[in-house]
């Protein structure tokens, strides 16, 4: 699961896994189609945790930045 | 009267002087319109003596009245006074001078002043010098703020004081200038050329205090109206004063009240501005704390999603399915075996009662010819006939004895 450089924006990730969530739980594919999309729900799941992560720590970067050094 | 004159033949001055005074002298009194400047009124003596300057040009002339003429004047002139004086001019051979021989002096009116205002506000309208698109934004924050003002003037002490009280890294660069009388319109445009020049100015104020109409009539002047209009910096004014504003209000891009008021108006208050950015900077902060916990939530709640989550229940709700569907099969199967048993069990039941066997243990016994047909009937067997005898444990051969139809 190669999630050091999302190639997708968080939102068309998010969006896409909300889909492949849909169809999983809507059932009628083949066992195999089940997989697949199983796989590509779970690579899509790294993806936001990755950008959500990197947001956080961004943000904690940020604010202890200006916490040493105020004004 | 052509004179001859040669190198060898030259003329006297006094002949020269002489000649320009007669035909200087020729000319008539006329009305002249001016402002007094360099008055000077000896003790004792009967003459004043003066220059009458442009109001617009850098052109004077000096001129000479007569005491009792200049003291006349009511209310009294003064260095500054715009007048318009009946005088004629008039060439002193003795010191080769030219001066106006004023023989009255009148006040421009007030009247007449505003009313010049308002008729050079109209023209410049109609330039479109005060259009709103002219007007140039200030900086938020400038660079360096050059200012025109008086020498040691209240209004310099009221701009440096508010401007450093909001902010108090700002940085000025000051031009004095005389802020009234003739020279001013003069002063305060060679200052504006100085400031517009200097990149590091980014706004330049032009401040003074109230005064009276005459006093800021510099700052209606015509020249420093449309010098202000070329500069590039932007300009503000800060001309406290009566009812009457000076044109400078509307030339400028804009136009303060007061010099504290100027001050107000081109520099932020630090303190204000610090907390606004903290605020603004708290609110951005609380958003993407609240969009990331959002997020991260929806998220978590998407990955928990058993599909996602637990991937093996499909799976095994598969494999249930096939368990369930190899039940079924054995028990499909087991039901027919059971059923073809239980057919048998029965048929087996029926065979038995349809069977001789029970009749044969009452004592009966079945006759069979050879070919094994039951005997029915007499017709069926001859004498000397061999038949079969069955009975319940096994058969036993019997002969025809004789036939005998009943």
């Amino acid at each position: 699961m190669s999630a050091d450089r999302p190639e997708i924006s968080y939102e068309q990730a998010r969006e896409e896994l909300v889909e492949v969530v849909r169809k999983l739980e809507a059932g009628g594919t083949t066992l195999e189609e089940s997989l697949a999309l199983w796989e590509r729900g779970e690579e899509l799941a790294a993806t936001c945790q990755h950008w959500l992560d990197g947001a956080r720590e961004r943000l904690a970067k940020a604010q202890a930045a200006h916490e040493e050094k105020p004004n | 009267m052509a004179l001859e004159t040669s190198p060898d033949a030259p003329a006297a001055v006094r002949t020269i002087a002489n000649g320009i005074a007669s035909w200087i002298n020729q000319l008539g009194a006329v009305w002249v319109e001016g402002q007094l400047t360099d008055v000077s009124i000896g003790r004792g003596t009967t003459t004043v003596f003066g220059t009458l300057r442009d109001t617009d040009a850098d052109i004077s002339l000096r001129f000479t009245c007569n005491r009792r003429v200049f003291e006349a004047v009511d209310p009294p002139v003064t260095d500054g006074s715009r007048v318009v004086v009946n005088a004629k001019p008039n060439f002193f051979a003795r010191r080769g001078t030219l001066a106006l021989a004023v023989n009255e002096i009148r006040h421009v009116g007030i009247g007449e002043l505003l009313a010049r205002i308002e008729r050079l506000k109209q023209l410049l309208a109609a330039e479109g010098l005060f259009a709103a698109y002219r007007k140039k934004k200030l900086p938020f924050l400038p660079h360096t703020i050059g200012l025109i003002c008086g020498r040691d003037s209240a209004a310099e002490r009221d701009v440096l004081e508010n401007a450093k009280r909001r902010w108090p890294a700002v940085a000025f660069r000051i031009e004095y200038a005389s802020v009234q009388g003739p020279a001013a319109a003069g002063e305060v445009m060679t200052a504006l050329r100085k400031l517009d020049g200097d990149d590091s100015v980014e706004v330049i104020v032009i401040a003074r205090g109230g005064g009276s109409l005459e006093d800021l009539l510099p700052f209606s002047d015509e020249g420093l109206i449309r010098a202000v209009s070329q500069a590039k910096t932007p300009i503000v004014s800060a001309i406290g004063h009566e009812p009457d504003s000076p044109l400078l209000d509307l030339v400028a891009d804009l136009r303060a009240s007061t010099p504290t008021d100027a001050a107000k108006r081109i520099v932020p208050d630090v303190r204000e501005e610090l907390d606004g950015v903290r605020q603004l900077r708290e609110r951005g902060l609380r958003a993407i704390t609240s969009w990331l916990d959002r997020e991260t939530h929806a998220l978590a709640a998407i990955r928990s999603r058993p599909s996602l989550a637990a991937p093996v229940t499909d799976l095994q709700r598969r494999s249930d399915e096939i368990a369930a569907l190899i039940e079924r099969n054995r028990r499909t199967l087991t039901h027919r075996l059971d059923r073809a048993s239980d057919d048998i069990t029965h048929r087996l039941a029926s065979v038995r009662a349809l069977s001789p066997k029970a009749t044969l243990e009452r004592g009966y016994s079945v006759l069979q010819l050879a070919d094994g047909t039951a005997v029915r009937e007499v017709t069926q067997v001859a004498a000397g006939d061999l038949l079969q005898a069955r009975v319940t444990d096994g058969r036993f051969a019997v002969e025809v004895k004789s036939e005998e139809n009943t």
